[in-house]
This record gives structure tokens, C-alpha cells and sequence, in this order.
């Protein structure tokens, strides 16, 4: 399903400041994997899952996304791929203050153009399996962080994206939360069959992801 | 999506509430101010056109041919009081008068000054512009001898009520003609033309004094109704070919002079009053962008389309430049309604203010206009405060965001 092939990335290229931050890497994920990036803080872990992500470009090498290449896309369409396929679950929540929970969760679905009446019976049903469905008409800055970590989740999981992308989702949470998060996605993993990729170096998160892929200064050791 | 973007749009213009709150009084204040100084502005130079529609030309006057070129009675009207008869019955006009004018010398014992005498009859004034409104002191009645005398020109031959005065003219045959006349009441048009060298006396009793035949007129005023005062000029020339139908325009150029320097001040005015919302709306929205740029990174990098991000912040400015017009019509319609009635009393700066045909108290007119020139202006303020922060936004790199997040 993602496919990367000699992928390399470089920081202030060409400058005495020259950082090799991703190291001619090459990976392939299937379809429907739990995957975990781990490796030693500075590694390259957020760098390869937002190269992955078509957030950051990449110095050379290609990305593959199913059959089409979306490293050298126009930035135009690297927005699309990001709306339409693929779900971002960052460390710092990053949820819209403004909006409640439920308009939050629904967010992506809005952009994507579903009717009212689906994203009213999606968000509703993602809530439920995440455990916030009390709190559909709440603001963000009134829930806790496991509660707001859950509603980026289920934001990105929302709209069904080909895959998730989460940096280090567990790293502000205390143990319980995590714990409770990991099972959360290991469920939405099983139902929804949606392929999820973390960034961690939780040993939680590592013990319970069904792959393992190690970096060591910006190249895979293992996987 | 409009929805989400507008409700988004919606709920951060007023996030910061003492922030919105202090533009929107801005807006608002400086909207009343606009409105309030365009409807005194505008009422003015409608007050001043007006009256000397009233006093004087109305919206179009009839001469001789001749008559303005030459200044002479030669060039008079014949049987005004039929034409005026004929003129009051034409669609379009509302009313019509006829006067005599003829140049000559006001004097006292002490003192001489070139006037004009104005023979007309009150009742017909009074019908045509409301006459008595024009009143200083004394009455509006000639009796034998009487007379009345525009307000500057009594103060600088010194003449008060039941003052006399000498005033000579040549008659139609070009002898000179003396009539000692009493003052009876002291008249201010606010027509400069007027109070500073007219003396009135009866119609009939002009036309005897310059050997006209009864009913000679040098001018007849034209009120126009509904009509469109150009439309009814052509229609007056046709039923009227002799004669030379002038509109007030043409009759006293300085004051649609006047009235185009006033709308000018206004135009002036709209524009600083607008370059402050300007400035108001584009600190803010600078400001609030500024205070979220790490979300819209976010936004940008979840996929929200710089589209709906432009849309957000043009709904927010548009939002809080509404909410300060919605104040501000409140609050201009209030205080145009107060100087409309009230007015605005500049009695200190009085004779200057004459000098310009101007009323002591100027009274505010209200047109819908100026609240639909200030919707427009402040939309557009709003378009175009927004700019500088969608070029903040424009050369965001949503990477650049989440690495400085974590």
C-alpha cells in the first residue's frame, strides 16, 4: 500500500549545518498493518512519517501511495491526499477551539463533502467505539487531554482515510490513557480495517503493534 | 462547508471578546460620526439651495430675452400674470410667480448703497416659498408706503423698522424715478444675492414707479412637482419660445459650486473615517491571525484548502465590520434624527456663516444613501483589511508548524 524507495532527506542541504536526517530508506506497508516507527529520540521517526504523509518533502527518492507516486506531487495535491486519504493524529491534539466535539470529529467529512446526515451518524458511531459520545457537544478546551487525544482519533478516523499517521499520540498521556488509546486503535484497526502508522517509543505501544520497524540515525536497522 | 467555515469564521471574530468589542465601537462611532457629518453636510447646501430656490429663482426662471445680458427693464415680460396663470396649469409644476426687479440707490441721510428694488406681493410669495418663514422683524405688510429691506443691507445703511429710505431708479423711458419708502420689516433669505441688496415693495406699485404697463414681470419663477426639472425646462421652452427659461444651475453657478465643494468635504471625510476602519479591521485581523497561525498550519495540514481558509478570514472581518455597522446605523440614525429636528447650532460663527448663504443652525437631512455607501465602503474595507494577513497565511508551510509544536 506505501512503498519507499531510496528515500533520503537532508536539513540546511549543502550548508556546514547539514543534517542526513532520512538515510536511503526503504519500506513497504501493507495494507490493513499496525505498524510502529520507533528508534532513539532524533532519529528520524516524525520526519519519515511526515515525509509519509506528503506534509515534508523529501530530497530524493520516490513514495508510493497504492499506484501512484505523491512525493513530487504540486502542493495543491498533496492537500487533496491529505484530506482524502490519509489521517493525521498529532502529539498536541490540535483540535479546532472553536468548534465541539462532534463538529470536530465530523471536520474532515465536511471537507470531503458528506451530507449532514452522514457525518451525523459516522461521527456518532466513531464516538461511541471511542468512549466520547458524552461529549459530542463539548468544546475541546473543556476535556481533558486523553479526551481531546481521542477526538483527534476519531477525526482522523473518521472519514475512513486508506491510513493513519500518528506521531507519538500517547507521549502527553499518562499511562491509563494510553493504554486505553492503544486498545481504541487496535479496534478501530480490527473493525475498520484501516492501516495505522505510529511514531512511539512507548514500549506499550510497541509491545501491542503488530509490526516493528527500528531507525537509528535516519535509517531503518529493522523491520 | 460555507456553514462550517461561517460558523468557525463566526466564533473566533468574537473568541477575544474585549478586542471585538473595542472595534466594533470604533466602527460603530466613527460610522455615526460619517453619517451624522454627511446628513449636515447634505442638509446645508440642500437648506441653502433650497431657500434661494424659495427666495429667489426657483428650480427655473423665465426672462426676457435680453434682459440678463443687458440688465435693463426695457427687456421685460409682458402679461406675466397670464403666463404665470398659464404655467401654474402645466404638468409638472407645482407653482410659479412673477416679480420685477430694477437696479438702483438705497439712501439714507447719512449713508448710500447700490440695491436692488423687488417688487412682489406677498401672498403670492408666501404661497410660492413659504415668505413669512423669511421674516426677521417688523410684518409682512406694505400698506402705503411701505417696504422691506434684506437684513445686511439694513445694517449698513443703519436702518431699522420704521426707518426711511430713498431709493432711485430709472424708469422705462430712462427718466429718474425717487419713492421715499418706510421700513417695515427686515427680511433674511440666507440668499446673499438678496439680503444684502434687496429692498421689496408691491408689485403694482414698481410697475407704476418704471411706467411699465400692470403686470410687466423681469423674471418668473418656476417650482417644478414631480417632474425632472430638465424635462420640464424643454416643455416650458416649447410653450414658451420667446422667452429665456434658465435652471437654478445656470442661475447661480457659486452655489452648485458650493454645493459640489460640500460634497466634496463629505467625500473627504468618507474616506478618512473609512481609512480608519480600514486600519481598525486590519490590526485586528493581523493580530488574530498572527495569535493562530499554528492553526491554520494544522488546518492547512489536515487538508482545510487555503480557500476556505481566505473565506474564514474574510467572514471574520465582514462579521466584525457588520457588528460595527449595525452599531453605527443605530447610533447615526439617532443622531441624525436629533440634528435633523434639533440641529446643529453654530450661531457663533453666524455672520461668517451668512457670508456662504448659511443658516446659524444647520439641520441634518437623512437619505438612505448614506447608510448604503457605508455598507459598501466597509465590506470593501473588510475585503481588502484581510490582505496582509491571508499573505501571512499564503506563506505558511503547515511543516513548518508542526515541527515547532512537536
Amino acid at each position: 500500500m506505501i512503498r519507499l524507495v531510496n528515500v533520503n532527506k537532508y536539513f540546511y542541504r549543502g550548508d556546514p549545518r547539514e543534517v542526513h536526517a532520512l538515510k536511503d530508506v526503504n519500506l513497504s506497508i501493507q495494507s490493513g498493518e499496525f505498524t510502529v516507527i520507533t528508534g532513539p529520540s532524533g532519529c528520524g521517526k516524525t520526519t519519515l512519517l511526515n515525509a509519509i504523509g506528503v506534509l515534508d518533502n523529501v530530497s530524493e527518492g520516490e513514495i508510493w501511495l497504492e499506484d501512484r507516486e505523491i512525493a513530487h506531487l504540486p502542493a495543491t495535491q498533496k492537500t487533496d491526499i491529505r484530506l482524502n486519504s490519509i489521517g493525521f493524529v498529532f502529539q498536541a491534539y490540535n483540535l479546532v477551539p472553536v468548534l465541539t466535539v462532534e463538529e470536530n470529529i465530523g471536520f474532515i467529512m465536511r471537507l470531503q463533502g458528506y451530507s449532514d446526515e452522514a457525518i451525523r451518524i459516522r461521527v456518532r458511531e466513531v464516538a461511541s467505539i471511542l468512549q466520547i459520545d458524552q461529549k459530542l457537544d463539548s468544546l475541546p478546551n473543556f476535556l481533558s487531554g486523553g479526551q481531546q487525544q481521542r477526538v483527534a482519533v476519531a477525526r482522523a478516523v473518521a472519514s475512513k482515510p486508506k491510513i493513519i499517521l500518528a506521531d507519538e499520540p500517547t507521549a502527553n498521556l499518562d499511562s491509563k490513557n494510553s493504554t486505553a488509546l492503544m486498545e481504541m486503535m487496535k479496534e478501530l484497526n480490527r473493525k475498520e480495517g484501516i492501516t495505522i502508522l505510529f511514531s512511539s517509543h512507548d514500549e506499550y505501544v510497541m509491545k501491542n503493534a503488530r509490526r516493528t520497524i527500528l531507525l537509528n540515525d535516519g535509517a531503518v536497522v529493522s523491520s | 462547508m460555507f456553514k462550517t467555515v461561517a460558523h468557525m469564521a463566526y466564533q473566533n471574530a468574537f473568541l477575544r471578546k474585549s478586542r471585538a468589542l473595542l472595534l466594533v465601537l470604533m466602527i460603530g462611532l466613527s460610522m455615526a460620526v460619517m453619517v451624522g457629518l454627511e446628513g449636515l453636510y447634505d442638509g446645508m447646501s440642500q437648506h441653502m439651495i433650497e431657500k434661494t430656490k424659495r427666495s429667489d429663482c426657483g428650480d427655473i426662471s423665465l426672462f426676457a430675452p435680453r434682459y440678463r445680458t443687458e440688465n435693463s427693464i426695457v427687456y421685460h415680460i409682458s402679461n406675466a400674470g397670464k403666463k404665470v396663470a398659464l404655467l401654474q396649469g402645466m404638468k409638472g409644476v407645482r407653482d410659479a410667480i412673477w416679480r420685477i426687479e430694477s437696479e438702483g440707490l438705497a439712501q439714507t441721510a447719512r449713508k448710500s448703497r447700490p440695491a436692488r428694488v423687488v417688487g412682489i406681493d406677498v401672498a403670492d410669495e408666501e404661497k410660492f416659498g413659504r415668505y413669512s418663514d423669511f421674516l426677521q422683524k417688523g410684518s409682512l405688510e406694505f400698506g402705503k408706503d411701505g417696504a422691506f429691506i434684506g437684513n445686511v443691507l439694513a445694517d449698513k445703511l443703519k436702518l431699522l423698522l420704521g426707518s426711511k429710505v430713498i431709493f432711485s431708479m430709472q424708469d422705462s423711458s430712462g427718466q429718474l424715478q425717487s419713492v421715499a419708502l418706510r421700513i417695515k420689516a427686515i427680511i433674511h433669505t440666507t440668499n446673499i444675492m438678496l439680503d444684502d441688496r434687496a429692498i421689496y415693495i408691491s408689485r403694482q406699485k414698481l410697475n407704476k414707479l418704471l411706467s411699465l404697463p400692470p403686470k410687466s414681470a423681469t423674471q418668473i419663477a418656476v417650482l417644478a412637482g414631480d417632474t425632472e426639472v430638465k424635462t420640464l425646462q424643454q416643455h416650458i421652452k416649447k410653450a414658451f419660445p420667446k422667452l429665456d427659461a434658465k435652471r437654478f444651475a445656470a442661475l447661480y453657478p457659486q452655489l452648485k459650486q458650493t454645493q459640489q465643494l460640500l460634497d466634496v468635504f463629505n467625500e473627504i471625510s468618507f474616506a478618512i473615517v473609512m481609512t480608519v476602519v480600514f486600519i481598525g479591521i486590519l490590526g485586528v485581523m493581523y493580530v488574530s491571525v498572527l495569535d493562530r497561525i499554528r492553526e491554520f498550519g494544522i488546518l492547512l495540514g489536515i487538508g482545510y484548502a487555503y480557500r476556505y481558509i481566505r473565506l474564514q478570514v474574510f467572514l471574520e472581518a465582514l462579521f466584525l465590520a457588520l457588528a460595527g455597522f449595525v452599531l453605527g446605523s443605530v447610533l447615526g440614525l439617532l443622531f441624525l434624527v436629533y440634528l435633523k429636528y434639533h440641529g446643529l447650532d453654530l450661531s457663533v460663527f453666524s455672520s461668517g456663516m451668512s457670508m456662504f448663504g448659511l443658516d446659524s443652525t444647520i439641520h441634518a437631512v437623512i437619505k438612505p444613501g448614506y447608510f448604503v455607501s457605508t455598507f459598501i465602503a466597509i465590506v470593501t474595507a473588510s475585503l481588502l483589511s484581510i490582505f496582509l494577513p491571508l499573505r501571512k497565511i499564503k506563506r505558511l508551510d503547515p511543516i513548518e508548524v508542526i515541527r515547532s509544536i512537536g
